[in-house]
């Protein structure tokens, strides 16, 4: 028996080895990887480790004859395709930009586009598949997003610190967006307007369209974080004055629920959760009581969010800033 | 009304410190931490082990032998409720073979799993403590659950005979039934804890601090995909684990009963483990098209960069294991002289295996330099191309499943020949089906996979697989009234195979590991740097992805360990059953 177990041990041994050699050899094909860096410069060279390791950008972009992936345009000299790198290229493609836009754009602004908005311009050939990379599990911070840009400028383009550090106004609003991502935890805007159109809609306004069961969001980005937070998870802690329940009690033994929107002499006017609108003449009513225990938005709304949606919803929620 | 109230900026002050003030009351009011803010420092360093690779063997070995220990009682209950329906009485006693070596399994299983909760104290000491706070019901459940399955398991095992013939065996089938019942509730709460760490749920998604519902925590995103692909394969698995064994046992066998006995063991592990492999494709599809549902991100990081060469990995691991299952069929076709019928068809479908396992392995974009990209005009071969997509992998697969469903076919029918009026008319139906649905899985892989939206590329599987399902049925119905009272013209002559097919079967459970393996690999490392996503960072110095050829190395490794443990729990056995028979 004991030489049956050798053989089988060497077979079983061989077998296994030859599926490590196949790592070792897509490994070998694809060039590895490196490791993450911790803490990074706003500098070229930081963003080249990011663009190299933790970005993970090298899964879908080569850079010239560095790299081997295809998915994504070539930020290198490749082909007749790319005979420019992407440092000189962000400045025609600014152009293009500002032509179709009507807006300023610089080659920064190009590129920090790119990153924030990569579904904004679409290179001819490719899809828009980038992933969000400022979301999980990528999750780049704005400092290393600002790295990133630095080192694809160092490739054929002049590398402008300034212009990364002190952005545009257009690139303000997108490193506002990428900043609001990562306070709300990592959220994708992006998904969290698809979540607030499938969940918020119907009961809050946002610029002019929904509905007004619930308070007008279109300032939402001005509110702390913290309180945004609470408003969603714990709404009976966050209610805005305006917005608190309301029980009204007929004599005829009928209750109606809601916010109060009109209480004068004549009666009371109550907003139900439903949108119907009920109006109690004073006459009728025998209680009139706000229910301080009770939010019109449902206490179980997290219940219908995974943790993704609600960051991405937080998120999007953090961009709502209108200008005054 | 609505305008002036939010405009109102005296109330919207107020408002803020209302809300400000209410923030506080609830933070004070709060009931659990917040998921904790690591730093390298906080992860022990201890005589120079390095912390993930030890937690990553160590929880790898346990989830082998969790899964061959859950495995084997439920197709023992099966095995033992058909001896007991047929009165044949060597159904039992392969049954009670099979519990016998997961018996020395089911100790290592527990050491192994009492290891990893040592591993994890001592390693990541604040990950251990916030998942504990998080689970702390199912884990003390969990724990009492363990004895349950012990003492059911110890029942079952040690009271075989005692249980036997009559009421008792139905005394001693429904205790298997809740030692199955409890080995699977187990097994859920490990995946919850699992899947928590992918796709959290009912923690505050701000802070990670739990919400109060361990329910909501358990019944995370990705918690019932993952519970449905890892019991048919732990089913897969076990079988090809108990299917070496009888290899093992077939090689080291000196007598011809002995041979036979184990002959027909390893051929009814391998119809358990290809019963589990079957359906196994379409459970891991549900659970990526989860993955991508709840992360697109996660998604990406999945299916595409350095994780998509996994994938062809996992093609070449998935081929080894469908050519063993097909070799393994073919060698067993000698046991009978009637299989000269059918030998001359089995190079045709060797052909259509390979040429299946050639497409699945056909990698999307390829990894060419420069120089070749240009001369190729572009990433994509302008024939091969095509065959890197999905469509492509989706009709690989099921003409693939096909093809093992027709070597078992003729293996099924080598030994006799149909008696009844309408056989020829059978025959022919059955194989219009076998053309009729390869034709048609074609036909939906290459119409709705290159000349329709993106949309159908993908919904098309499903027309597929029920072609397929459709295949496999109906050609077993027609068998089975077809070869109802057939006429046995070559017995069936158990151990009359070669040496070589046993190692089919080795190559089998071997594959099967190393894939389980990678693919634990995967799942894992898609997290990036969190120990749950989104909510806990990876603060430690091994906050990073490892290359293919790294994660291989400590696979491999885990792997030679286990197949240690097991040749070692074999020899145990054998050395248990000499002991049993000089008695």
């Amino acid at each position: 028996m004991g030489k049956v177990i050798g053989k089988i041990f060497i077979f079983l041994l061989a077998t296994v080895f030859v599926f490590m050699w196949v790592g070792y050899a897509v490994t070998k094909m694809t060039g590895g990887e490196k490791k993450a860096a911790g803490a990074v410069e706003i500098t070229p060279e930081g963003g080249e480790t990011i663009f190299w390791g933790k970005g993970r950008c090298f899964t879908c972009h080569s850079m010239g004859e560095n790299g081997s992936a295809v998915r994504c345009p070539n930020l290198g000299v490749w082909g007749d395709k790319f005979p420019l790198p992407i440092g000189k290229r962000a400045e025609s493609r600014a152009k293009e930009r500002q032509a179709q836009t009507g807006l300023p754009y610089t080659a920064t602004d190009y590129l920090t586009e790119c990153l924030a908005t990569p579904g904004a311009y679409i290179v001819e050939g490719y899809k828009n598949e980038m992933a969000v990379v400022y979301a999980p599990p990528i999750s780049l911070s704005l400092h290393e997003i600002k790295a990133v840009i630095l080192y694809l400028q160092s490739q054929g383009g002049e590398v402008d610190v300034n212009a990364v550090n002190n952005p545009s106004e257009i690139a303000k609003k997108l490193h506002d967006k990428i900043s609001a991502a990562g306070a709300a935890g990592g959220g994708d805007p992006g998904h969290g307007e698809e979540v607030f159109k499938g969940s918020c809609v119907n009961c809050h306004m946002l610029k002019g369209e929904g509905g007004k069961i619930g308070p007008d969001l279109s300032n939402a980005g001005n509110k702390p974080l913290k309180f945004l937070s609470e408003s969603i998870l714990r709404p009976v802690d966050a209610i805005t004055p305006g917005y608190e329940t309301w029980v009204v009690e007929t004599k005829d033994n009928t209750k109606a629920i809601g916010i109060k929107t009109k209480d004068d002499a004549q009666g009371v006017e109550i907003l139900k959760a439903t949108g119907d609108i009920v109006t109690v003449a004073r006459a009728d009513i025998k209680e009139l009581t706000q229910d301080k225990t009770k939010s019109l938005m449902p206490e179980d709304m997290i219940e219908g969010l995974t943790v993704k949606d609600f960051q991405d919803v937080l998120a999007f929620m953090m961009m709502q800033k209108e200008k005054k | 009304m609505y305008e002036s109230d939010i405009a109102n900026a005296e109330e919207a002050v107020k408002s803020e410190a209302k809300a400000t003030e209410a923030v506080k009351e609830g933070e004070k009011k709060a009931e659990y931490p917040p998921a904790p803010k690591l730093t390298a420092a906080d992860y022990p360093q201890i005589g120079g082990f390095n912390s993930r690779i030890l937690v990553w063997i160590v929880a790898q070995l346990h989830l082998w032998f969790a899964a061959f220990v859950l495995a084997v009682p439920i197709f023992v209950l099966i095995i033992e409720a058909i001896g007991m329906a047929t009165k044949d009485q060597r159904y039992d006693n392969m049954a009670y073979e099979f519990i016998k070596v997961s018996m020395a399994a089911y100790s290592i299983t527990a050491i192994m799993g009492g290891l990893l909760t040592f591993s994890l104290l001592i390693f990541y000491p604040d990950l251990f403590k916030y998942l504990t706070s998080l689970f702390s019901r199912s884990m003390l459940a969990y724990a009492f659950l363990f004895f349950a399955e012990s003492a059911s398991l110890y029942v079952y095992y040690y009271g075989w005979h005692w249980l036997e013939g009559g009421f008792k065996k139905w005394v001693h089938l429904t205790i298997g039934l809740v030692l199955n019942f409890v080995g699977t509730v187990l097994m859920l709460f490990a995946n919850a804890w699992v899947t928590f760490s992918m796709s959290p749920n009912g923690v505050d998604p701000g802070t990670g601090a739990f919400l109060g519902s361990e329910w909501d925590v358990i019944h995370n995103f990705l918690w019932n995909p993952l519970n449905l692909h890892r019991v048919v394969a732990n089913i897969a698995y076990g079988g090809s684990i108990i299917g070496a064994y009888a290899a093992y046992k077939f090689l080291g066998s000196a007598s011809k009963e002995d041979r036979a006995h184990y002959d027909w063991m390893g051929y009814t592990s391998n119809i358990i483990a290809v019963g589990g492999l079957l359906p196994l494709p379409f459970a891991g599809y549900w659970l990526v098209k989860e993955i991508y549902a709840y992360s697109q991100q996660m998604g990406i990081t999945l299916m595409g960069g350095v994780f998509a060469w996994l994938f062809i990995m996992q093609a070449v691991l998935i081929g080894a294991l469908f050519l063993s299952v097909n070799y393994y069929l073919w060698c067993g076709m000698g046991r009978s002289e009637g299989s000269v019928r059918y030998t001359k068809n089995i190079k045709w479908i060797a052909a259509a295996v390979v040429a299946c396992f050639l497409v699945w392995f056909t990698p999307h974009t390829l990894v060419l330099t420069n120089q070749e990209l240009k001369a190729l005009g572009g990433p994509y071969h302008k024939y091969l191309g095509p065959l890197g997509i999905m469509p492509a992998k989706n009709t690989a697969v099921n003409i693939m499943i096909i093809m093992t469903f027709l070597s078992f076919t003729l293996y099924r029918r080598v030994n006799k020949i149909a008696t009844v009026s309408w056989a020829d008319a059978g025959s022919a139906v059955q194989a219009a089906i076998f053309a009729g649905g390869i034709g048609n899985i074609i036909f939906l892989g290459v119409y709705h996979g290159y000349f329709t939206n993106t949309a159908y590329k993908v919904a098309s599987s499903i027309p597929q697989v029920s072609s397929t399902a459709v295949v496999i049925i109906a050609t077993l119905i027609i068998d089975s009234m077809m070869f109802k009272g057939a006429k046995e013209v070559a017995p069936l002559r158990w151990g009359n195979v070669p040496a070589r097919s046993q190692y089919a079967l080795f190559t089998l459970a071997v594959s099967f590991t190393w894939l389980m393996g990678l693919m634990g690999y995967i799942r894992s490392g898609i997290r990036q740097h969190w120990h749950v996503n989104s909510i806990m960072r990876d603060n430690s110095i091994n906050a990073f992805t490892p290359t293919i050829g790294y994660a291989a190395q400590v696979v491999t490794l885990a792997a030679v360990i286990f197949m240690a443990i097991v040749i070692f729990i074999f020899w145990l056995s054998n050395i248990s059953s000499k002991k049993s028979a000089a008695h």
